[in-house]
């Protein structure tokens, strides 16, 4: 049984650029069920531990364990498709040339044919798949209240409905941990409430669990269980949100103090 | 809202089949319809259609600029020349090989090469083109140099007791036409599999592609693979249409010609490629009977082209294919 280990574990990450200490020996866990906060100061290292925790720039040092799977030195799309672990990006991207509901679909593609060689089929195998794929895209469209777009190219949406579809798309996979890089940054707050509603039912109803890098401090203490706070590379204090904020050092770090 | 569009759509008439139907008969007319002089130029917008559909795999869908095009179209034409003038196999024997040959070289050219990010990849895809040119220059023994293998004889075909040898530019026309037709399904097919649609992931947002578990690199691999099999088929019909092969099929101009008939035609469109083919290389063939203003009026079309047509003349062919189909 694995239910009581950590869905995730990073041991003792190390990534320095140049004579920069990036990210200097953070040791954290995500716990199964749980939406986990990580804050700090701009430049504490948050946005580097994240590429570096999903195979998209190699650690120099640390050990990433996946739901009892050592995953250290796999690539971002390996992570992605044989861990379920997703990540979304501090700046919105969507395929902006195509429509919502094709972005949803190609998000689900790698999840749903057992091979590179099985996508160049176009037999009836591969139409059912594709189906089956369309249909959960059209649930998540949804739920994620683009219905009325799905038709239209993702570039012609504002930044707040991009976010959305990045976000539908990473529920088209049923992944068993989203890593999300500051998920309300430059949307207004009538989106805001929606991306936390969302995020609240993939975590409650789907079972998805969550490291979320975040800003609106707001945000965090209302949907985070846990919060850990970087700064300068390292890892200052972890705790219960309402107690993170309290904490004089945080403040500190914060204040620049 | 959807009770008007009915309306407007029962009134008017769908003149798709029609025109293709008519499309279609004119393509197995042509030898009879147009001189020995069109044929002759169909035939070789044909042949380079072929490589240019690789190309906009490449190009149009996987977003990958390559001019290496020119490179596997020599390799096709020179395994074909030297097959069938060394063994005097039969002429599918020598396309199939062609393929598959031009394809396995494009593996260990591709391995390195796609490492490589988007202007220094353009540049060593020249280099193969400029590489493939010295070999078959130098490499006498095997390809006779300067000299070019000639004497490559008329398309043979052997099944069993049966053999016939193809001859005549009417009979090459229809042998084109169906390898051009298979090619345009075999591309047609591959941008509308699964595979296809990941293709376009990774031109429109590779990092994106990659974080939702497309495995990019393979898919470029592959794709490279892919096109080069296109080219080295197209550089099978080319030597056995000018019955010689020599160095300069390895031309950075086949490349460029390539590019222009993907990007003029619309890059991400089968039917830009088609329709590139004919116009381009159609048209260089046909203006060779005024040889002083040709360049000019090449040159001329293809700044009528950037100026007028960014997205190359394939946004303009959708618009009046739906348009005749009774859409608005």
């Amino acid at each position: 049984m694995t239910g009581h280990l950590p869905i995730l574990e990073i041991k003792n990450l190390s990534k320095s650029y140049g004579a920069v200490k990036a990210v200097n020996d953070v040791s954290i866990h995500v716990d199964r069920g749980e939406i986990t906060g990580l804050i700090g100061p701009n430049g504490s290292g948050k946005s580097t531990f994240f590429d570096c925790s999903t195979g998209l720039a190699r650690p120099d040092t640390g050990k990433i364990v996946l739901d009892g799977q050592d995953i250290t030195g796999w690539s971002l799309n390996r992570i992605a498709r044989e861990g379920r672990m997703l990540r979304s990006f501090q700046k919105t991207v969507t395929f902006k040339a195509l429509d919502v509901e094709e972005n949803l679909v190609i998000a689900g593609q790698m999840f749903t044919f057992p091979s590179i060689a099985t996508t160049f089929g176009l037999g009836k195998m591969s139409r059912q798949r594709i189906q089956g794929l369309r249909e959960r895209a059209r649930d998540l469209i949804k739920m994620a209240g683009l219905w009325d777009v799905r038709h239209q190219p993702a570039g012609n949406l504002s930044g707040g409905q991009q976010k959305l579809i990045q976000f539908a798309s990473m529920l088209m996979p049923e992944p068993k941990l989203i890593l999300l890089d500051e998920p309300m940054a430059g949307i207004n707050p009538k989106i805001i409430e929606r991306v936390v509603d969302t995020i609240l039912y993939a975590n409650k109803s789907l079972g998805v669990s969550f490291l979320v890098i975040e800003h609106n401090i707001d945000v965090v203490t209302s949907i985070c269980q846990r919060v850990i706070v970087l700064d300068q590379g390292a890892k200052l204090v972890e705790g219960l949100p309402q107690d993170i904020i309290q904490d004089r050092r945080v403040r500190e770090a914060y204040l620049g103090g | 809202m959807s009770l008007t569009e009915t309306a407007q759509q029962a009134r008017r008439r769908d003149y798709r089949i029609p025109l293709a139907a008519v499309l279609v008969v004119v393509a197995l007319a042509a030898p009879f319809i147009g001189s020995r002089y069109v044929t002759h130029s169909l035939i070789i917008a044909l042949i380079f259609m072929l490589p240019a559909h690789g190309l906009n795999l490449l190009v149009g869908y996987t977003g990958l600029l390559s001019l290496a095009q020119a490179a596997f179209f020599g390799i096709g034409a020179y395994t074909a020349g030297l097959l069938a003038v060394t063994y005097g196999t039969s002429f599918y024997v020598n396309l199939i090989a062609s393929g598959l040959v031009t394809g396995a070289i494009a593996l260990p050219l591709g391995i390195p090469a796609l490492r490589l990010r988007s202007t220094s990849f353009v540049m060593c895809t020249l280099g193969f083109v400029i590489i493939g040119q010295a070999i078959s220059k130098n490499w006498i023994s095997l390809t006779r140099g300067d000299m070019g293998l000639s004497g490559i004889p008329k398309p043979y075909f052997e099944l069993g007791p049966l053999s016939f040898t193809l001859s005549g530019t009417t009979n090459f026309y229809y042998l084109a036409l169906i390898i051009g037709a298979m090619a345009t399904l075999a591309a047609w097919a591959i941008v509308r599999s699964p595979a296809g649609r990941n293709m376009v992931a990774i031109r429109e947002n590779e990092i994106l592609a990659e974080s939702l578990g497309v495995p990019t690199w393979h898919y470029k691999l592959i794709v490279f693979m892919i096109s080069a099999v296109f080219a080295g088929v197209g550089g099978c019909l080319y030597a056995y249409y000018l019955s010689v092969v020599s160095p300069l099929t390895f031309q950075m101009y086949y490349s460029t010609t390539m590019l222009i008939i993907v990007l003029g035609g619309g890059a991400g469109m089968i039917s830009g490629t088609v329709f590139g083919s004919l116009l381009f290389v159609g048209l260089t063939e046909a203006l060779r009977i005024t040889p002083e203003l040709r360049m000019i009026a090449y040159g001329l079309c293809l700044l009528i082209l950037v100026f007028w047509f960014k997205n190359g003349f394939a946004p303009l062919i959708n618009r009046f294919w739906n348009a005749i189909g009774g859409a608005r």
